[in-house]
């Protein structure tokens, strides 16, 4: 239990690494995952559970980072944008992305890539409207959706 | 020597007359037969891997040591004066650091240029009252909690077509008309719809479109001693130097802009804007960084859209279809504070020849935020009713639409009497029509008797926007001891694909490999003026600055090569990374550099001026097919082929998304878009993205992006003009002609939401 | 936010004595923290459900179908059995928000998803809120109900539980005095004066699981959005039957988004039911499904689009083409 507005110290893994914070009940796994561990890659866009920037992969199921707490997390295994090239190369997904000019100011890419992630993880290879059934809760306001479409269907053809 | 000149500076449509200072004489343009290994073919975006690992750095993403993050307090009242702020609650909450309120704000103008940073009339539902800088921002929230306000409301108006009634409370002293009706005139109206055979009238209404860009608007403030860095989301580094510079009193020496990545703008997010200096005050008040993002709901209320529009048409033809008459008479919706209105008329003044023409646009102020410019702001309302009325006219007339739009086609830019430097319509209507199977569209009067559940319809609109940028834009290209290049200029990249075609250009012109040419931009301390990107000008006005540079670049080279190889430097020229003496290689640039050391050759460039004798325009056309279902009332868009004149085409692979954006919000605009206002409370009720609708991944058509690309040879020194604003301007009116053609009756009103749909079908049933 | 405590359950019979009005059962959490972000409800303690390993199950019995309160929208979705067997609620699943939202979104909180009316959502204290009044009944109602049911004139906005109505659900509840079990068609229920919710749940009740009786009826779910996914029912409507030979015996039809709760259609049931549905008949069925509609202001749309839904839904179900 955690009093209200009392901290507690929690144990969060992310990308494989094991941090120790404290926080609040009401920390959202966005916030923490932002301000309080500087991992900026994942976007804060509406908060409300209605655009899709925040996607990351809890236990490898893409869900939204705004209407997480992050209390809820510990022992659960976090996968953030930042967790897709740890080892210098860029993932096939990313480099996908790149490939197939599927984004424009960048904003909502890393919540795209890590939907695109869940998506791969759980459907190697989506046909066409599986992809747009997909990547249906991440909205691009800059209109990149077609080279997104492509840049998945890419990597599931490659994979 | 460098040159003073005049310039028209074009943003967004508002057209304004400055100096500019340009470097010598223009480099003649690129051919169009001109032979280029980079420029002109795809690229993909230099930035890509810094956006898709989540390490390019946005101004939200700005965090600094001891930083401190701010929340804004804002009226709930759309009308009403602040008479007690009382913070004290607030600033015992331990982490608070400053709170300001208008007691304790600085005389800082904003809005205007001379209302107050924290105003005691609150003249919309969200305007600042007041602005708290704490630890965190969960604290910064508590505190806004804590602060009690004391208001008188007032009388309110949130409707902008009942603004302008008499009984109508005032927005702003004046009244609600901002400033005074812009009205474009020529020729006489009434002889021109006299003389017509054939008249149509229509009255057209678009919605309030918000940009809701994914990053809202904000900063970052940080003062060291008197200098102040704002790391800000902005379409003008440059410009949120000035204004900050302006209103704190500072040298702009000491003020420094960043906007290395920012999350979309589209219109909304030029320099000026109030939370700038609330940001600056608390930094310096607090001593420490402080971030200033907007969420999602202030982006809404406060952070500007494209205003609503009522449009009344009058179109006049003979019965060849030539026009006779085109009157507009348009309502605009302003918002409470405006310093221009946007021009509805411009597409009816521009796109087709007509002699007598009257159109009137009115902006009107109400008790709701600022409208901001939004993508091709005026042009993209103005085409939907001139385009429903050329499609209402082809009807009567019994003409092909498209016919009777060949028939009309400007043939000069008839407010200056000018010819075009480019403009080839009749080439993006051929390779459309052919695309999108025009010949098989059926008649418009067929299809409202039809029985099957999903029908089809074709439509089609025109485009014509300005997009020729100009002078003043500067760069420099400096190439490095390891024979890279490094281009720098304060211009910016709002996602357009900017940094990647500055690359290819100077790539291009000096002789490089694309892969070691770097690009340094959106730094006021990093590179030279850069303009406002708005207006689709950042590629017409800076990439001539860019080769300029490049040249300079290369012809410095090049002398120092013939110095070091005792060669004639007139035989001298770089290709792919190696200088050659006519056809044999002399020696690779890398190797040249590294024989130098830590020399570094700095080349400078300007934009030259825009040529007097010819108007510069982008111009093409887009053909929409769209499925309505008959049952549940949506529309769902097809295909969508889009031919676009921009002149050439840096990079076709940045350029098609470009327009493959631009058409996708044209397609919010036409069928999901809309904020929706509760009149008697004053109240936005979807200030959100649950009920302000942008279009998803499976909204979105085929999208066939022609290339026409033709060098616009006299419009500068690429041939190059901006694709940021063609793309949205066609879509909406396109979609809305090919509905009105699925059903057989048309939809006056957009968006074209199921629920029209069905009040319409039920109309004809 | 406000702050909260935070507590997780532990097991059932612990959590029924946590919960009041101030203390409020946490699942999915799709609903309810935006719920607090907006400070419609500022509960002082939520108790995390998700640690009741046993409450998140989906397994076929001898008498139907059992889902754990915590079985997600998605599992729903993607579960052969549902798809199989209970067309309709694997469809309304589906139709459902985003995929990131039916990980996350469980069945339980599903079913007692807050009206997303942007009155009651924004800085309106309405009816629904203890306000005195309803604004959205003579304000912006585009998205509002056509039948008059309370001073309310939201509509419920969930998708799977008109398709649980239409196969005949119940709700097991536990509260402090032991279990309960309540027909889905029968939990749902118009607000009135002192119980200002659209569900019958007591505050210091929770949902256990869900059952669908055994059917071989034939089902499915037909949802009309504003675009094409991510968005909630303009109207939707579930229907079930055994169908033969363009006839449905026994049939259930459930219209969604046109009320404060599901409205079941029994008129048009016993027009059809064992009839064979000649185009005629179905014209009929889809013009009586609109009868007792009082439209608002601003949404008269709804009349035709349910009346072209429910005849699209028979259409459907029988394998008939338009």
């Amino acid at each position: 239990m955690i009093e209200q507005g009392q901290t507690t110290a929690i144990e969060l893994s992310v990308n494989g690494h094991r941090h120790r914070l404290r926080l609040e009940a009401r920390r959202s796994l966005l916030d923490a995952l932002r301000i309080d561990l500087g991992l900026t890659g994942t976007k804060q866009v509406c908060n409300m559970g209605n655009c899709g920037s925040c996607t990351v992969l809890i236990d490898d199921q893409p869900v939204y980072s705004c209407l997480t707490l992050a209390i809820e997390c510990v022992d659960k295994q976090i996968r953030t944008i930042e967790g897709l090239n740890e080892n210098g190369t860029l993932h096939p997904l990313q480099q996908a992305f790149i490939e197939h000019d599927a984004l424009q100011c960048g904003f909502c890419t890393p919540g795209q890539v890590m939907a695109a992630c869940g998506l791969l993880a759980r459907n190697p290879h989506p046909s066409e409207a599986e992809v747009v059934e997909g990547m249906s809760g991440n909205l691009c306001r800059c209109g990149a959706y077609r080279g997104i479409v492509q840049a998945v269907l890419a990597v599931s053809a490659e994979g | 020597m460098p040159k003073l000149i005049k310039s028209e500076i074009n943003v967004e449509g508002r057209i304004t007359e400055e100096y500019a200072v340009v470097d010598g004489d223009e480099l003649a343009a690129w051919g169009e037969n001109e032979e280029l290994a980079i420029v002109g073919q795809p690229a993909p975006r230099i930035d890509g891997a810094a956006k898709t690992t989540g390490e390019a750095r946005f101004s939200y993403d700005v965090q600094l040591p001891g930083m401190l993050y701010a929340k804004v307090l804002r009226s709930p009242h759309p009308n009403a004066r602040v008479l007690r702020v009382d913070a004290s609650r607030a600033e015992q909450l331990p982490g608070v650091v400053v709170v300001l309120t208008h007691e304790t704000a600085p005389d800082i103008k904003v809005r205007e240029g001379k209302l107050p940073l924290l105003p005691e009339d609150a003249r919309f539902a969200g305007e600042l009252v007041a602005a708290v800088a704490a630890t965190d921002p969960d604290i910064a929230a508590d505190a806004l909690a804590l602060i009690e306000v004391e208001y008188e409301t007032l009388p309110f108006i949130t409707d902008f077509t009942l603004a302008l009634e008499g009984s109508a409370p005032k927005v702003r002293p004046n009244g609600n008309v901002v400033s005074q009706p812009s009205v474009t005139e020529r020729g006489d109206l009434k002889a021109g719809l006299a003389v017509a055979d054939v008249r149509v009238e229509l009255t057209v209404r678009t919605p309030t479109a918000v940009h809701n860009a994914l990053e809202t608007h904000g900063c970052v403030a940080a003062w060291e001693g008197d200098q102040l860095t704002m790391y800000e989301s902005s379409q003008h580094v440059y410009g949120v130097r000035t204004f900050a510079a302006k209103k704190l009193g500072l040298p702009v020496s000491k003020v420094r802009a960043i906007g290395t990545y920012m999350g979309g703008g589209f219109g909304a997010k030029f320099p000026g804007q109030p939370y700038s200096m609330v940001a600056a005050t608390l930094a310096k008040r607090s001593r420490r960084p402080v971030h200033l993002m907007y969420d999602r709901e202030g982006e809404n209320l406060e952070s500007g859209y494209r205003g609503a529009s009522v449009q009344h048409v009058k179109l006049g033809a003979k019965r060849d279809g030539s026009l006779t008459a085109i009157e507009l008479d348009g309502l605009t919706e302003c918002g409470s504070y405006a310093n221009w209105v946007v021009s509805l008329g411009g597409p009816y003044a521009m796109m087709y020849t007509c002699p007598n023409v009257k159109l009137t646009t009115t902006g009107v102020h109400t008790n709701i935020g600022p409208f901001q410019a939004f993508r091709a702001p005026g042009f993209v309302e103005g085409m939907v009713g001139l385009e429903q009325g050329m499609d209402l006219l082809a009807e009567k007339l019994g003409m092909d639409p498209l016919e009777l739009r060949r028939r009309n086609l400007a043939k000069l830019d008839q407010s200056e009497d000018k010819p075009f430097s480019s403009f080839p319509v009749e080439e993006c209507y051929r390779r459309g029509a052919e695309a999108i199977g025009w010949n098989k569209r059926k008649p418009t009067n067929d299809q409202s008797r039809s029985s099957e559940r999903l029908r089809r319809g074709t439509g089609m609109a025109s485009q014509i926007w300005w997009g020729g940028g100009g002078p003043p834009a500067y760069a420099e290209v400096q190439l490095n001891g390891d024979g890279t290049a490094t281009v720098l200029t304060g211009a910016q990249d709002l996602g357009t694909g900017a940094r990647t075609i500055f690359a290819q250009v100077a790539a291009e012109e000096l002789g490089l490999e694309l892969g070691s040419v770097g690009v340094t931009i959106g730094d006021t301390y990093a590179g030279p003026f850069g303009p406002a990107s708005g207006g689709s000008v950042t590629t017409g006005s800076m990439t001539p600055a860019v080769r300029s540079a490049a040249n300079d670049l290369r012809v410095q080279l090049c002398s120092i090569v013939a110095q070091l190889e005792d060669v004639p430097e007139e035989e001298l020229e770089v290709r792919g990374g190696t200088v050659y003496r006519r056809d044999t290689p002399v020696s690779s640039v890398k190797s040249i550099m590294r024989k130098l050391g830590d020399v570094m050759l700095i080349g400078k460039g300007s934009r030259g001026p825009n040529p007097s004798d010819v108007s510069v325009v982008t111009s093409g056309a887009q053909f929409a097919e769209v499925e309505v279902d008959t049952v549940t009332g949506r529309v769902r868009v097809i295909k969508i082929v889009a031919a676009h004149d921009s002149g050439r085409i840096v990079n076709p692979q940045t350029f098609t998304s470009q327009i493959q954006g631009g058409i996708i919000q044209g397609l919010g605009l036409a069928l999901t878009e809309q904020r929706v206002i509760d009149h008697r409370a004053g109240q936005i009720l979807n200030p959100n993205l649950e009920w302000y609708k942008l279009p998803t991944v499976a909204d979105i058509p085929e999208i066939v992006n022609l290339l026409i690309d033709i060098p616009d040879t006299k419009a500068n020194s690429l041939g190059s003009k901006g694709a940021g604003e063609p793309g949205i301007i066609p879509t909406a009116a396109a979609i809305a002609n090919a509905v009105a053609n699925a059903l057989g009756v048309r939809i006056f009103e957009l968006p074209i939401t199921p629920a029209r749909v069905l009040e319409a079908l039920e109309t004809i049933a | 936010m406000k702050n909260f405590t935070h507590i997780d359950a532990q097991s059932i019979e612990h959590t029924i004595p946590l919960l009041d009005y101030y203390a409020r059962p946490l699942a999915g959490g799709t609903d309810l923290i935006p719920l607090m972000r907006e400070g419609v409800w500022q509960p002082d303690r939520l108790v995390n459900l998700k640690p009741l390993a046993d409450l998140h199950f989906l397994r076929e019995a001898g008498d139907g179908l059992h889902i754990g309160a915590l079985t997600t929208l998605d599992e729903l979705d993607r579960s052969p059995l549902v798809r199989e067997r209970y067309q309709a609620l694997a469809e309304a699943a589906h139709s459902a928000a985003s995929p990131q939202l039916r990980n996350m979104a469980t069945l339980g909180g599903n079913l007692l998803q807050q009206v997303r009316c942007w009155y009651y959502r924004g800085p309106f204290n309405c009816w629904m809120k203890g306000g005195d009044h309803c604004p959205a009944r003579s304000g912006e109602n585009e998205h509002h109900a056509v039948f008059d049911q309370s001073p309310c004139v939201a509509v419920y906005p969930s998708d799977p539980p008109a398709a649980l109505i239409t196969l005949d659900a119940s709700i097991r509840i536990v509260g402090p005095d032991g279990a309960r079990s309540v027909k889905v068609a029968d939990f749902l229920a118009p607000p009135d004066e002192l119980h200002r919710v659209m569900h019958g749940l007591g505050l210091n009740e929770l949902i256990t699981e869900i059952v669908v009786p055994h059917t071989t009826a034939r089902s499915l779910y037909l949802k009309a959005m504003d675009r094409a996914v991510w968005a909630y029912a303009l109207v939707s409507v579930a229907v079930a039957g055994e169908v033969a030979n363009g006839t449905i015996t026994n049939p259930r039809i459930v219209l969604g988004a046109v009320a404060n709760v599901p409205v079941r259609l029994g008129a048009v049931e016993a027009l059809i039911d064992g009839q064979l549905l000649t185009d005629e008949l179905i014209k009929e069925a889809g013009t009586m499904a609109t009868h007792g509609m009082e439209p608002l202001a601003h949404n008269h749309y709804k009349l035709p689009l349910a009346r072209n839904l429910v005849r699209q839904a028979l259409r459907d179900l029988t394998g008939q083409r338009m």
